[in-house]
């Protein structure tokens, strides 16, 4: 029995040791702990850093920003093609507006714009918490916090209309849903608050952020289209603003004078962008629309380092519109034969003429070629993607005068910027207000296999359908097209290439099926 | 040595007595019934803790307390006997064979038990009842054997294992592989060479897996090693050792050059651009299908006939204080495409020592695998070949690679023969335990492991691969390295008495596991020598920016680390009366770092019980009956999550912004916090049956479970805001497993010379996710979508409703083709229409992936000095989606080779010519029985060799035949996870194998 007492002494010794190793704390070594991370004024840029990244893969990138708002419209499509691009129909479904709930273009803008509105709402909070200590201009970048997150919720107006308002990061309940005017009175007011505490400089701080012109420039998009978001258009308010950036212009912003400086690889520096996207081809990798665009044979064209995918190309009506000298026609598409870098052969001879969405050859259509392919290029290039140009803010006041009944004031600004694209013919450049006020040269109709149109519709009812046709040759490709012909009542009436009208509710963009089961408080938009 | 000596293993946990000072010895022979030595066998002097065991003779020499009146002998496979020794110094005995050995001893958590008193459901396959022939790993060799466990060769890469699940999925977010043990220390399936296996024990059910707690939820397999125990015996060695080759299970018939040419001849859309240049499709330069010249068959290109040897040799010797086995295993296996191999080398040393009369007993074990493979994606490489047109020349006429410039096509034999690779790897174990018996029946066990893992490979695109030449790179060179290493502390006591009708034994213990990884890679491009591979990484001009091809910061580099920490308290008591009545309990506190901050700790008890009818009174009579036994038994077990760090508030790396002319690392939240995040716990009920009659011809259990995974982990979508992140993890659903097993062994024929045993296991199992249910305000999931088809097709492939099993496909339902070749559905309404008109609402679940049965057939024949072994083992009641019909059967698809049968009336009407697309055409019935293992040996006799002291050959097959209407390569797919039964397009191919091998003993 001594034994057995000697021996439980001995076992109870020894669960005491080992006992005592009990203690489950977590060691982290390749992330950061949020309770150990005290942040300082120089951690600052590191941490607002995510409002800005997070444009990149909403924008130029799989299935983003780009792909919405142009596969959409009627410049872009991206037919099926021997190697494949049906992809279970998205493709198709966007062309034809029978998108549906579980679409995943809409729902990756939805995704990334409360993404950032999140971020934004926490920086917000932490800011003024002082739990990231800022010394100087405080209420400055909390400003350029609420213009970032006034951006993203006008991405949410233009796109799903009917989306809840969150600004308050404590706040842990489920968002209800607001109107698409409460969306729009939030959005004018959030940059109409703020656009005075933010800088007024455009240099290498500010680029690919908001200054104050950036954030007017994106008031005088919301004024502009606020006809179609409210009922009430907003001419003068979009003059107002944009009268504001072109005084605040010399010294700051130009019209650059060649068409492609804004889109050239390193265009960083092009003094026509007031707001980018800024991409790098190695750190910053998310631009892929030429990857999208270009066919596979095409690598051998620009020696690139990855093979393109093949796809997207320009609808041959739109192509059509072009006036021959318009220079923008080869600064936005590459056709005809394209000669292997290395071996001086024809790789691939790109034809207008597309067979059709259910299926084109891999060599039909246009392609996208507005920002620069170098020769060497990666899988992502390193052009910055305008969100606002110079070129961009006289067009929306040419815009807003035209349909003020200031044509010739319009047509002025019109011919200013065409100057650039019609540089060996200067009388081409020159438009006048009457010109401005007739309809579209695009001939609307169904598009078929044999390149003949039939169900002709034609644009000449169009109002303004001229100044259309120049938003099409100056902003093609630039993710925008959309907002463009709903604004000039095209979108839900009108037959281009393989699409057909589709109820005009299609104008706003469904709430993905995960988002309402996520929080029921989401009620879905009509016609879904 | 070869034989099984697993019944050693109780002894040593048996009391130790005080050795009497009179001591006799008795020697004697044991012999099976056919009159052959027995090597091996058990020989235990009744009431001592004295054994030994016989040798290759069959003979042996025990030295016992005078008073010691007779002696129990046993023998795997054969039933024990008890032979009366009083007055004798010398017997001859004769075991008769006999399937259920109660006394068998299977290996149980932290400890052994007789057979009979197992209350649980447990398995244990002996190695002389291992699948015969080549193994891949410890799972291949209980293929088919226990009832309940499905084991599935899923690829044929030799550097792939075999895919292990247990009473189906129980979890939606953890692996289902089951808590593999090495002799008491967390390993894998590959750990230890198949030939250096003794057996292999299978905990099942909760309640016997409770005792490991949180890593038991997916069942428990011990593998014990081959060790010697005890005894004075002369050294032994063993060899064995195989060559196998192999081939394709199936070869997927492609169109051939003359195919080719007789459809570009007859104008078939697709195949000749020049027939009809404006019609739609045809009109394009790399649209199609054309005629280049030669005639090459690329899958005959990138395969061969791969030979694989294994090789083992055991030696095992020592006396009764110090004993030792020492084993070093060697393998070199190839695939079935080029240069695709694994070799690999195993050393082990287990010596276990005994000390002070027994009292202290020492074991130390050291393992040390090294491993190299070449390894390049393989499947894309299988796949390049199918699609590649038949009429192109391997090489131009100059002797470069012919390539063309279409859309993901590369020449697969340039992949091969212009990539390096190696993969190295090495595992190195070390561990020890001491156990001290101060009293009889008393233990104190102190075990100590540290188990390291290095990998270190090394990856290189030549200056003529494809990649290198297009994208004006010569050469690409990655390096990564990466080091785990697991250290486990245990502590048990326990003990055991005997009191008249009443037996105890006590169980408690504390272990402590801790377990980091750590890895480095980088790579690097633009070298100027082709030769230094990844051996000289900085030569490279990506790293210095030496041209516009290589610009600064295109080399990569990585490097991470994780840890985590498992500390757990656990208990056992068992008790038994007269051996009639038994009944075990246990209890683990368990605790893992990965919990949130309020809940790391976890109880896990379970509890059985087991009433041997056989033994009451009232079946004295019933001769027929040799044993029946009720089990009845309810346990706890938890799951971990596979990642550490998913409960706090983290910050991590983003993308880079580009701020003030530099792009500057951004900081940003990387998760969603949840301090709540706690244990995923599975409850379970288990009632089984064993049972033996007719003298132990038939014999055999059935059980029946029930299993509720309740708090289930998953990784919920949320909405943002309010939260941070996408997903947060939660503890948000159960689910519920039932199924049915039967184990039935049969001894149809015996005789002295032929003898024929069978064996048979079925399995059933239901599962249904019973709920799904987010952070407080979410709506209640009712399904959640897994799986993918990949490109072209682009869509998920399976839905896992509330209500249903995992594994649903879902998607529409073809029913007809039109006129046009395109697809008819059969919509929401129930009506046909056009799949170009079908709506997300029209897709319906169209199958399942999971089976709902297993079933398994093990026949042994032996005749004279023959032996035969034939194993069947099927899978039946689920559907597989034939990826390789879905994308390849398909013509429209033209610019790549396609399936003979792309041409064949769909419906019994016309070809398809629609875009691919994920529909129900392509699903197939899974069901399938595989003669899977066929295996005949002959044992040579012996008797009159010095040298030799055994020696068996054997010829094998392995995968041979499979019964099924199935298609496909092989109807054995993917079965586990969230989106099983897809035959993946890519998959590396399933093989044949043919198999040569000896054993001998010295």
């Amino acid at each position: 029995m001594k034994k057995n007492i000697l021996s439980i002494t001995a076992l109870s010794v020894l669960v005491v040791v080992f006992g005592g190793c009990t203690k489950l704390d977590e060691t982290i070594y390749d992330r950061i702990p949020a309770d150990q991370f005290v942040p300082t004024e120089k951690d600052i840029p590191s941490l607002i850093a995510p409002v800005y990244t997070n444009l990149r893969p909403m924008h130029a990138s799989w299935h983003g920003n780009f792909d919405l708002q142009e596969e959409s419209a009627d410049i872009i499509v991206t037919p099926v093609r021997p190697n494949g691009w049906f992809d279970g129909g998205t493709y198709q479904r966007m062309h034809e507006h029978k998108w549906n709930p579980v679409q995943s273009q809409p729902n990756n803008l939805w995704a990334a714009s409360y993404r950032g509105i999140n971020l934004a709402n926490r920086l917000i909070f932490q800011i003024e918490s002082g739990a990231i200590p800022v010394s100087t201009g405080k209420e400055n970048l909390v400003a350029e916090m609420k213009a970032a997150r006034a951006y993203y919720y006008y991405m949410l107006l233009d796109n799903h209309g009917n989306v809840p308002i969150v600004t308050d990061y404590q706040d842990v309940s489920l968002p209800k849903q607001s109107t698409r005017q409460q969306v729009y009175d939030f959005v004018v007011k959030e940059f109409t608050d703020n656009i005075p505490l933010l800088s007024d400089k455009a240099d290498k701080l500010t680029y690919g952020r908001f200054n104050r012109w950036a954030a007017k420039g994106i008031l005088a998009k919301v004024y502009l289209n606020a006809g179609v978001y409210t009922g009430t258009p907003q001419w003068d308010k979009c003059i107002a603003e944009c009268n504001d950036i072109i005084a605040a212009a010399p010294g700051r912003y130009i019209l650059e004078p060649d068409y492609k400086s804004p889109f050239r690889t390193e265009n960083q520096n092009s003094k026509e962008l007031i707001l980018a996207v800024p991409y790098d081809e190695i750190l910053a990798t998310e631009f892929n629309m030429h990857m999208k665009s270009l066919d596979p044979v095409q690598q051998a064209v620009f020696s690139m380092s990855a093979q393109p995918w093949g796809g997207s190309a320009a609808v041959p009506q739109f192509i059509n519109t072009y006036d021959p000298d318009d220079s923008r026609l080869k600064d936005t598409w590459i056709w005809g034969p394209q000669i292997n870098a290395t071996t001086g052969a024809v790789a691939i001879n790109y034809t207008k003429h597309l067979n059709g969405i259910a299926l084109s050859g891999s060599d039909q259509g246009y392609r996208m070629a507005k920002y620069e392919i170098k020769q060497g290029a990666r899988a992502a290039l390193s052009v910055d993607y305008p969100l606002v140009r110079y070129a961009d803010v006289l067009m929306m006041k040419a815009e807003s005068l035209l349909r003020t009944g200031k044509a010739d004031e319009a047509a002025d600004i019109v011919s200013q910027v065409r100057e650039r694209a019609f540089r060996n013919n200067s009388a081409k450049a020159k438009v006048t207000g009457a010109q401005l006020q007739m309809g579209s040269s695009y001939q609307y109709g169904y598009y078929n296999t044999n390149g003949s149109i039939s169900e002709l519709q034609g644009g000449a009812d169009i109002p303004f359908g001229r100044f259309l046709d120049e938003l099409g040759w100056e902003f093609a490709a630039e993710g925008r097209r959309r907002q463009d012909i709903i604004r000039f009542g095209v979108f839900s009436t009108k037959i281009w290439f393989n699409h057909r009208p589709a109820a005009a509710t299609r104008q706003l963009f469904p709430i993905h099926e995960n988002e309402i089961i996520k929080n029921p408080n989401l009620k879905q938009n009509p016609g879904y | 040595m070869n034989k099984v000596l697993t019944l050693l293993l109780a002894f040593l946990f048996l009391s130790l007595q005080h050795l009497s000072a009179q001591n006799k010895t008795i020697t004697g022979v044991v012999r099976n019934a056919a009159g052959e030595p027995l090597s091996g066998a058990t020989i235990n002097g009744k009431g001592s803790t004295i054994a030994t065991t016989s040798d290759a003779a069959g003979k042996f020499s025990i030295s016992l307390p005078a008073q010691t009146r007779s002696l129990e002998v046993s023998y795997v496979g054969m039933s024990t006997m008890e032979v009366d020794v009083s007055g004798k110094t010398s017997v001859e005995i004769s075991l008769k064979s006999g399937p259920a050995n109660l006394d068998e001893v299977v290996v149980v958590g932290y400890g052994t038990q007789k057979r009979g008193e197992v209350t649980s459901a447990v398995a244990s396959v002996k190695a002389e009842d291992f699948t015969q022939g080549f193994a891949r790993d410890a799972a291949q060799l209980i293929q088919g054997k226990v009832a309940g466990i499905s084991v599935a060769t899923t690829s044929g890469n030799p550097n792939a294992n075999t895919q292990i699940s247990l009473r189906g999925a129980n979890s939606i977010n953890g692996s289902s592989t089951p808590l593999i043990l090495i002799d008491g220390v967390p390993g894998g399936l590959n750990t230890v060479p198949p030939e250096d296996i003794e057996s292999i024990d299978v905990l099942k059910d909760g309640s016997a897996a409770a005792i490991y707690g949180t890593r038991g939820t997916n069942g428990v397999i011990l593998i014990t090693t081959k060790k010697r125990r005890g005894g004075n015996r002369p050294a032994t060695m063993n060899y064995t050792g195989y060559v196998s080759v192999q081939q394709i299970a199936r070869k997927m018939e492609f169109l051939n050059a003359d195919d080719y040419r007789r459809l570009i001849s007859e104008g078939v859309r697709g195949f000749n651009q020049n027939i009809n240049p404006n019609a739609p499709g045809y009109s394009n330069l790399s649209g199609t299908n054309d005629e280049f010249g030669a005639t090459t068959d690329w899958f005959d290109e990138i395969t061969r006939t791969p030979i694989s040897h294994t090789h083992n040799l055991t030696l095992q010797g020592g006396n009764a204080q110090t004993s030792y086995t020492a084993s070093l295993n060697y393998r070199t296996w190839q695939g079935i495409f080029l240069r695709s191999d694994n070799s690999q080398v195993v050393g082990r040393l287990d010596i276990n020592h005994a000390m002070f009369d027994n009292k202290l007993k020492f074991n130390f074990n050291a393992i040390n695998r090294s491993r190299k493979a070449f390894d390049l994606s393989y499947n894309n490489t299988y796949r390049q070949a199918l699609i590649r047109n038949p009429t192109e020349p391997i090489k131009t006429p100059t002797g470069a690679w012919y390539e063309r410039s279409v859309y993901m096509y590369d020449n697969p034999l340039r992949r091969i023969e212009e990539t390096e690779s190696e993969n190295k790897g090495s595992e190195m174990r070390l561990n020890g335990s001491v156990t001290f018996t101060p009293l009889k029946d008393l233990n104190f066990k102190l075990l100590v492991s540290d188990v390291k893992n290095n990998g270190l490979t090394g990856y290189y695109e030549t200056f003529n691969h494809r990649t290198s030449v297009d994208a004006n790179r010569p050469g690409t060179a990655s390096r990564s390295a990466s080091l785990s290493r697991d250290q486990l502390l245990e502590f048990t006591t326990d003990y055991s008495r005997t009191m008249n009708d009443h037996r105890f034994s006590v169980l408690g213990g504390y272990s402590y596991q801790y377990s980091v990884d750590e890895g480095f890679s980088a790579n690097n491009s633009n070298f100027t020598s082709d030769l230094f591979g990844w051996n000289r990484l900085e030569s490279g001009d990506a790293l210095a920016y030496l041209n516009t091809n290589a610009p600064y910061g295109s080399i990569g580099m990585n490097s991470d680390k994780e840890d985590w920490k498992l500390i757990g308290f656990f208990g056992r008591v068992n008790y038994s009366f007269k051996e009639k009545y038994m009944l075990m309990a246990s209890m683990r506190h368990e605790g893992s770092s990965k919990f949130g901050k309020n809940h790391k700790w976890g109880q896990f008890p379970a509890i059985s019980a087991g009433w041997r009818i056989n033994r009451e009174d009232f079946m004295k009579n019933v001769d027929f009956v040799n044993d029946l036994k009720l089990r009845v038994g309810y346990g706890i077990t938890g799951t971990i999550p596979n990642s550490s760090y998913l409960s706090p508030d983290l910050y991590n790396l983003g993308g880079r912004m580009l701020y003030n002319g530099i792009f500057i690392q951004s900081i940003q939240p990387g998760s969603n916090p949840n301090p709540e995040l706690r244990w995923e716990k599975k409850l379970e009920w288990n009632f089984g049956v064993d049972f033996s009659v007719l003298k132990n011809r038939i014999s055999g259990s059935v059980d029946y479970y029930r299993r509720d995974t309740k708090d289930m982990l998953y990784q919920f979508s949320v909405p943002v805001p309010p939260y941070l992140f996408p997903t947060i993890w939660w503890n948000a659903g159960t689910m519920s497993n039932k199924g049915l097993e039967v184990l039935l062994n049969i001894n149809p024929v015996k005789s002295k010379d032929f003898n024929w045993h069978t064996t048979l296991t079925f399995a059933a199992n239901s599962n249904k996710l019973v709920s799904l249910t987010g952070p407080p305000g979410s709506s209640v999931l009712t399904f959640f979508t897994a799986g993918g088809t990949g490109e072209p097709i682009q869509e998920s492939t399976h839905r896992n409703y509330i209500g249903e099993p995992i594994g649903s496909f879902f998607g529409y339902k073809t029913i007809d083709i039109a006129a046009d070749s395109t697809w008819i559905i059969e919509g929401s309404d129930g009506k046909p229409k056009s799949l170009r008109n079908s709506t997300p609402s029209d897709k319906q679940i169209l199958g399942n992936g999971v089976p709902k049965y297993i079933v398994g057939m093990n026949n042994t024949f032996t005749y004279r000095k023959w032996d035969l072994n034939i194993n069947l083992r099927g899978a039946l009641g689920y559907q597989i989606m034939n990826f390789q019909r879905m994308f390849y059967e398909n013509p429209k698809i033209n610019q790549y080779n396609m399936l003979k049968t792309a041409f064949d009336p769909v419906y019994g009407k016309t070809p398809i010519y629609a875009d691919l697309a994920y529909v129900s055409y392509y699903m197939e019935q899974g069901d399938h029985v595989k003669l899977d293992n066929v295996s005949l040996g002959y044992t040579f006799n012996v008797k009159n060799s010095k040298l030799f002291k055994g020696a068996r050959v054997y010829v094998a097959g392995l995968n041979l035949y499979t019964f099924t209407g199935y298609k496909g390569v092989d109807p054995e797919v993917n079965r586990v996870g969230l989106s099983p039964g897809l035959d993946e397009r890519d998959k590396y191919p399933t093989t044949r194998t043919f198999t040569f091998g000896t054993n001998i003993n010295f």
